[in-house]
């Protein structure tokens, strides 16, 4: 579904990736750990689009498609979702006026009709069951006063209501406590089929007890330098990331 | 039209009063960007386009249906190039409110130009007087409805509202036919004690629609008055609006939303004459800027001495949406009391890089996600419309200018 081959990323000339290959296939969960400032972040900003990121070199095809020159909309519209580590607070705009935007938006680009609203509402009622959203949250503006924890929680409604095809998430598990991670990682866990796949970026190997991944990734200066099962962040979570350094120059398997 | 122009007309003019009036607009000329008052905007680009005074303004037939559709209420008083249609009219008779079609023009001369245009050749205008303690629920909407002319259309309008009562009024400025017109009003209220009137402008003619208007409000003790000007599509648009407050505990709230794209042209001015003490003025005014358009916002609040204990605020928040996108915003205060509490602010930004991409990671095209946080930032001025059917009605419009569904 998604091979990434030898990314090299700059940000105002400072080199972040440097040589990060990934090949995601329908039905897995990857987890990517590693310490502050290996890249993360901008392995997941880059995947989802965003500006200001300079690629040197290499290649990101997701179902064959190369999307690095793509925009942000039409990545979404093909079904690659980021969940953010920082959600953006949207004040004036409407929850609900958010989503019929981007599912109608997305629905428009595979040649549907404007979802019909009380198929739209119905939808909406279902999905927020899953991550256990009140009710008043539709009509409230996008992320504005919310704790971190239902802004987390709103990425994964997101995520529910448009039914991506491969999604990234970008350390949700951070600022969550112990009843938010599990409201969290049920709502993944119900959403996975073996169609879909998931990345899911975290530093702490708490939340790959409930996300249970196929594939643990350990990052370190801008690329992988382990690869191995659920065991290998178990084990970093005892070794610790001074482990990680010793490992780079390593050739990842 | 030019000044020899009007030097034409004297010989034609038959009331003395409108003569004096015809005299001093000559007297004072044509506005030029040399006064400060018009710094930002070209006046003689109006007159450039062939509009010229006149006592007879063409006519069309406009069918009722027309009507409707700009009717919110179905209460409705309609001028067409500046008379007024009793047949397509709908006011509903109401116990305590008169209604007569006049030209409102006053025997006072003053310095400003288009104030004395207006007393020299408005044909017509509209008069509104509330009795003391009437309430009235339905909103009394004004349509200007413009037709294909070349006239310089003048209404001159004035409203009192008596002690106690409380009314809506909507001004719409309509096109028939989307060709040139320029509108040149002059309205005058008074408010009396504990009266509560709220008032909407609603500019939408279009791409090639001229409008001068000025408003000048005076309120009695207890009073409020709200005034909201949306500036949706124009092609010189210059509103002056000024409150006089001139007993203890008046409330003046002054709000405005322009949205200006292409070569569009908004020049809102406001003054508040604080004259009494314990009185209140809040001001919001909001600008949308795009394509080669240019905003000009001119916000002066005068506390005078006597006028202990004011409280006047302003805010003028803008948004450009281009490079060549353009506002000129001024705050003026003159305080001359000590114990006032009085702030002004005026911010211009472009959209929110974070909320665009965060709107576009989940499908929604750059072009919608502008237009929604566009409408979000217009939203806290649509919020403020008591009415609600005028305020879906405007919020269907504003969300259609942005190619937004809402």
């Amino acid at each position: 579904m998604l091979k990434i081959k030898n990314l090299h990323v700059s940000i105002e000339g400072k080199k972040i990736l440097k040589g990060f290959s990934l090949d995601v296939n329908a039905g897995e969960i990857h987890a990517i750990m590693g310490p502050n400032g290996t890249g993360k972040s901008t392995l997941a900003a880059v995947l989802a689009g965003k500006e200001g990121y300079e690629i040197t070199d290499g290649t990101v095809e997701f179902e064959g498609l190369n999307i690095l020159e793509l925009e942000p909309e039409e990545r979404a519209r093909l079904g690659v979702f980021l969940a953010f580590q920082y959600p953006v607070e949207i004040p004036g705009v409407s929850n609900a006026n958010f989503l019929k935007a981007a599912v109608n938006e997305i629905r428009k680009s595979k040649g549907l009709d404007n979802i019909l609203p009380n198929d739209f509402l119905k939808m909406i009622r279902e999905k927020m069951e899953l991550v256990e959203m009140s009710k008043d949250f539709i009509s409230r503006s996008v992320n504005q006063g919310f704790s971190g924890g239902e802004k987390k929680r709103n990425e994964i409604f997101q995520l529910a209501m448009l039914d991506p095809k491969l999604s990234i998430l970008d350390e949700t598990d951070s600022g969550l406590d112990i009843d938010a991670l599990r409201i969290v990682a049920n709502g993944v866990n119900k959403l996975r089929t073996s169609n879909n796949a998931f990345i899911v970026i975290t530093h702490y190997q708490r939340l790959l007890e409930y996300i249970v991944p196929d594939i643990v990734h350990v990052m370190y200066d801008g690329k992988i330098v382990k690869s191995g099962d659920k065991n290998l962040a178990l084990e970093l979570e005892e070794k610790g990331y001074d482990w990680v350094k010793e490992l780079d120059n390593v050739p990842a398997n | 039209m030019n000044i020899d122009t009007l030097k034409e007309y004297t010989p034609k003019v038959i009331e003395s009063t409108r003569q004096n009036s015809l005299m001093q607009a000559i007297a004072l000329g044509i506005p030029s960007m040399k006064n400060e008052e018009w710094k930002y905007t070209y006046y003689n680009k109006i007159l450039q386009q062939g509009f010229a005074p006149t006592y007879t303004p063409a006519t069309v037939n406009i069918k009722k249906d027309f009507i409707d559709k700009h009717s919110v209420s179905g209460n409705n008083i309609v001028f067409l190039n500046g008379i007024y249609q009793p047949e397509l009219s709908s006011l509903k008779p109401s116990a305590g409110v008169v209604f007569t079609n006049t030209a409102n023009t006053s025997e006072q001369i003053s310095n400003d130009f288009l104030i004395e245009l207006n007393n020299a050749f408005a044909t017509d205008g509209l008069y509104l007087e509330i009795s003391d303690n009437v309430i009235l629920t339905d909103l009394i909407e004004v349509l200007y409805i413009q037709s294909n002319t070349s006239g310089i259309i003048q209404h001159r309008n004035k409203i009192k509202i008596g002690k106690h009562a409380q009314v809506s009024l909507a001004e719409y400025y309509i096109s028939y036919d989307n060709l040139p017109v320029y509108v040149n009003n002059v309205t005058h209220i008074e408010i009396d004690e504990r009266a509560i009137f709220d008032s909407y402008k609603i500019q939408d003619g279009g791409e090639v629609f001229y409008i001068t208007e000025q408003t000048f409000v005076q309120q009695a003790k207890n009073s409020t008055a709200t005034v909201n000007t949306f500036s949706l599509s124009g092609a010189i648009t210059r509103n002056v609006l000024q409150f006089d407050s001139q007993d203890e505990r008046t409330l003046s709230n002054m709000n405005g939303l322009y949205l200006l794209k292409k070569n569009e042209h908004v020049d809102n001015r406001t003054l508040v004459n604080h004259n009494a003490p314990n009185c209140e003025s809040n001001e919001l005014y909001k600008g949308i800027i795009d394509g080669n358009a240019v905003g000009v916002f001119n916000g002066k609040i005068r506390v005078a001495q006597e006028a202990q204990k004011t409280n006047a605020f302003q805010s003028n928040r803008n948004i450009l949406l281009s490079e060549d996108a353009a506002i000129y915003t001024k705050p003026q205060l003159e305080i001359f009391a000590d114990d006032v509490k009085c702030s002004h602010g005026a911010t211009i930004a472009q959209i929110e890089e974070s909320e665009l991409f965060y709107l576009q990671a989940r499908g929604i095209g750059k072009d919608v996600a502008r237009g929604l946080l566009v409408y979000a930032f217009a939203g806290e001025l649509l919020e403020k419309i008591k009415h609600e059917a005028l305020k879906l009605s405007l919020k269907k419009r504003i969300a259609d200018l942005l190619n937004i569904e809402i």
